[in-house]
């Protein structure tokens, strides 16, 4: 609301991921990468392997000619575009971390010096002289990890900056530690994971199957310590913020259920390269590469998703709402754009008054500032989609809207403004719809309970939808003519007396045995 | 109610305070971005020149060495340039975060593309510098792509720093397409400006190859002399250019901001007459080296001159900016909360960075004449 919201008609959430994904395979690398190409040069010039040396030589411009160019642009980039797609929580994490950036900078300004030197200075420089430059690009180049680290840690577990602001509270928050132990143990393992790509290319079978067997030191033993060390993150991460992971909409326990089977198969895919190392090809080195990319993006986006509603835990939400007042909010907090209205608070709207003729076009303005930092009008989570596929009418539509940051077990951040902007929102979410509700499904117990309940109750005996509705049909019905009079954040949804009951029925049917009410009730006229 | 087109929308401030006094951060600012300029230069003027000994080889072999000797150094420039240019990008959004959010996100995918040019740019450049001896046709054609790109991430640079200042200009624009595609074309400033940078590069371009012939010069005079003379003139020549295009600049600005280098800014007149007056004198320097062979003279005397004019430049240019921004940039508008727990680690780092990194360099052998050639 404070700045412009970028159109980006897929969804730019997803240009966020496209770039992030890339760079986090490469930056790890490129801090594991720095420890491997020092010890491997002491080993071969101390084993005095000639043919490891040469290898390694090409292994370095490999390196750096991935890790400088793809691995530093794209990192960059991912600074580019959070700033594109989340403005203020860019601006917020720069000013509150100044100069953890700063000294990041530093840090990697010798990085790359340090890089370009050990790579030009192979056949040049004393062997002496050229491992310190390793060491010092090994040493900036974790140095930089552990500052990053600090900072996208504070993302999910700012801890209690939220009230001191403090520098180093954020920075060493809760997960600070075993988030680096384990990002560690990621770099450690994509190492040996690279060197099998270069490897895998050797015409001499017997110095790819030492390279090989030189790799899985560095990648088994990380791999299995990522168990430990992904268990203590996790338990570090405050249980709350699993919730929705666990609700409705598992998408993160997927996406960490992914991780762990990737993780599994880069395993086993890195014990059959260790028993037949000298044929090693490099379709098979790509595929390790790609399974793990796919185990360490499942991660990262595990740690994205927990996260909702918030870009900054418990401070901002995903669509740069404050979540508190505070000096110098702007104004750009819930209970302040609910109170002011979306209209008056917000920056970048043109209409700022409703009228009958208008409604829509405001609505897709609210839509822009409110809800498009993660959803489409008709593509990635499209609005078109969420609402057809629930069936829902123009009525439904806005009743739900009061209660979204309710929905999955709280994804979503609560609608911010007037009842009147509310109503121009649904407007425009109306109007993305092409087909209209069939009233011929009102009468589909089960339905009912997809499209109109399940967005907040899950098919589960302890869930409140069973627990709190009265057995009795006919009196349960009746209770569902008023929600937010069964509890006061429902909204406000009119069922009309098909659906009541057909969802009565339906819960009762679902109850277990004993417990069920007069399932057989006169009302019920469809069901399943 | 705000309307648009009386008062420009410009985002509040981050509630977070600065972590500096805005002094500091300004002076961080103006200094990094004078580091990053003078890398872009020596890396987007350096890659012209390898081009156009290219493009004028045949039957010249020097420009063909000059050609496979410049292009070698190109990549770890535009490595310095991206590297230098994180600082000023990092500062600039920590005091104009406002102003630059807003304007990014108006060309938002111009920007967004500045990621894939560049990755193309590097690698490009990469492959000219590894493969030019064996393939020089081949590496004529990518330096010339390579070339192309990163002139284009400078066109897209100059449009994104030109809306920034231009608050005014914003509501029109994005509530009219947004979706990120909005370059600031009509801006009368924007192609004299961008120029002004593109010739400054050609300039300092120039340089490099005279900092070249100084190293060889030893060891390889009759190279050394003709690399001199190549980038000498062209440092002449591009520096007399600039003062046309400088004036097209300069006349292109609106008045009141025209006046802050002629009178009405102490500050901002001061370096322009530095800065005017040391361009002269560099020409004519520069002209009196080449006549009488002194290397030395062209090295030290004309690159320590530029180097100079060029920080003069950087304080303009950010004057210039915060004339642009008057009506809405107060710096008394921070709140500021020095962060003494972390900005003295600050300096402590960086010192110690800078001191790692020339030693890092010595001991390379960067600064010893019996320095190794280059692979």
């Amino acid at each position: 609301m404070n700045y412009p919201v970028w159109d980006v008609l897929f969804g730019s959430g997803l240009l966020i991921a496209l770039v992030a994904g890339l760079h986090v395979f490469v930056s790890h690398f490129a801090v594991g990468g720095g420890l491997f190409l020092v010890l491997t040069e002491r080993k071969a010039r101390r084993t005095n392997d000639l043919a490891l040396l040469n290898w390694l030589k090409i292994h370095t411009k490999f390196f750096v000619l991935l890790t400088v160019v793809f691995g530093a642009v794209s990192g960059v980039g991912i600074w580019f575009t959070i700033g594109l797609i989340a403005p203020s929580a860019t601006s917020d994490l720069i000013h509150i971390f100044v100069w953890g950036w700063a000294i990041e900078w530093v840090a990697f300004f010798i990085e790359i010096s340090s890089a370009l030197l050990y790579l030009y200075g192979w056949d040049k420089l004393p062997p002496k002289l050229h491992e310190w430059y390793g060491w010092i690009y090994f040493i900036a180049g974790y140095a930089s990890l552990v500052v990053i680290n600090g900072i996208i840690t504070f993302m999910l577990t700012p801890g209690n900056w939220v009230d001191v602001h403090k520098f180093w509270i954020g920075f060493f928050n809760p997960t600070y530690l075993p988030s680096v132990f384990f990002r560690t143990a990621i770099c450690l393992a994509l190492a040996g994971i690279y060197a099998l790509i270069t490897a895998s290319v050797q015409k001499d079978a017997e110095l790819k199957a030492r390279i090989v067997r030189w790799g899985a030191w560095w990648t088994v033993p990380s791999l299995i310590a990522l168990v430990p060390l992904g268990w203590w993150y996790i338990h570090e991460i405050p249980a709350t913020l699993f919730l929705s992971a666990r609700g409705p909409m598992p998408t993160a326990t997927h996406f960490a259920s992914l991780a762990w089977i990737l993780l599994a198969i880069t395993f086993v895919l890195m014990l059959l390269a260790v028993f037949t190392p000298r044929r090693l090809h490099l379709v098979f080195a790509l595929v390790v590469a790609l399974v793990a990319l796919g185990a360490m993006d499942s991660f990262e986006f595990v740690r994205e998703d927990v996260r909702k509603p918030f870009v900054i835990e418990n401070y901002l939400y995903d669509n740069s709402l404050y979540v508190y007042d505070m000096p110098g909010d702007g104004g750009f907090t819930v209970d302040n754009v609910t109170n002011v209205g979306v209209l008056h608070a917000a920056h970048w709207i043109h209409q700022r008054t409703i009228t009958p003729g208008n409604r829509v076009e405001v609505g897709r303005e609210i839509f822009r500032v409110e809800c498009q930092s993660c959803h489409t009008p008709n593509a990635y989570r499209g609005m078109h989609q969420l609402i057809e596929q629930r069936q829902w009418d123009p009525a439904t539509v806005s009743a739900m809207l009061t209660g979204i940051s309710l929905m999955h077990n709280g994804v979503m951040p609560p609608f911010a403004g007037t009842d009147a902007e509310r109503g121009a929102l649904a407007a425009y979410l109306n109007s993305l719809q092409t087909i209209l509700p069939n009233p011929a499904t009102f009468s589909n117990g089960k339905l009912m309970f997809e499209n109109h309940c399940s967005m907040c109750h899950q098919d589960r005996p302890d869930d409140p939808l069973f627990t709190g509705l009265d057995p009795n049909p006919q009196v349960a019905a009746d209770s569902l003519k008023n929600l937010p009079g069964l509890f006061p954040l429902m909204p406000d949804i009119k069922l009309n007396r098909t659906q009541r009951a057909s969802l009565v029925h339906w819960v009762n049917s679902q109850r277990p045995a004993g417990k069920s009410g007069a399932a057989s009730s006169s009302a019920t006229q469809g069901g399943n | 109610m705000i309307s648009p087109s009386v008062m420009p929308t410009i985002p509040t401030v981050d509630p977070n305070p600065l972590p500096a006094p805005y002094w500091v951060l300004k002076l961080l600012l103006v200094v990094t971005f004078y580091l990053h300029i003078l890398a872009m230069n020596l890396m987007l003027g350096g890659a012209a020149l390898a081009l156009l000994a290219r493009l004028t080889s045949k039957g010249n072999p020097m420009r063909g060495r000059i050609f496979l000797d410049v292009a070698k150094k190109v990549p770890t420039l535009l490595a310095a340039t991206i590297t230098l240019g994180i600082a000023p990008l990092l500062f600039v959004q920590v005091i104009y975060g406002q102003y630059f959010y807003t304007s990014t996100i108006l060309i938002a995918w111009p920007w967004f593309l500045v990621l894939a040019l560049l990755v193309a740019a590097y690698y490009g450049f990469y492959y000219v510098a590894y493969n030019g001896k064996r393939r020089p046709r081949a590496a004529g054609v990518v330096l010339f792509i390579s070339l192309a790109l990163v002139m284009l991430i400078g066109f897209i640079y100059t449009n994104n720093f030109t809306l920034m200042q231009t608050p005014a200009r914003w509501a029109a624009k994005y509530f009219a397409a947004p979706s990120g595609w909005s370059l600031n074309l009509a801006d009368p400033t924007l192609i004299p400006r961008y120029l002004h940078f593109m010739t400054a590069a050609v300039a300092v371009g120039g340089l490099l190859l005279v900092l070249l012939a100084l190293a060889r010069w030893k060891h390889d005079r009759e190279y050394a002399e003709y690399i001199f003379q190549f980038g000498g003139k062209a440092f002449q020549y591009a520096t007399m250019a600039q003062f046309l295009v400088g004036i097209w600049f300069l006349i292109s600005l609106p008045r009141d901001l025209r006046m802050i280098f002629m009178g009405d800014n102490p500050v901002a007149t001061a370096m322009f007459g530095i800065g005017v007056l040391g361009a002269l004198a560099a020409i004519f320097l520069m002209s009196d080296a080449l006549r009488k062979q002194n290397i030395r003279m062209a090295a030290f005397g004309v690159t320590g001159i530029t180097a100079v004019v060029i920080l003069c430049m950087s304080i303009m240019r950010d004057n210039l900016r915060d004339a642009y921004l008057k009506p809405y940039f107060h710096p008394d508008q921070f709140a500021v909360k020095t962060q003494w727990a972390v900005f003295p680690l600050f300096l402590g780092i960086f010192v110690g960075g800078v001191v790692l990194w020339l030693v890092m360099l010595k001991r390379y052998g960067l600064f010893t004449s019996t320095r190794p050639t280059e692979k």
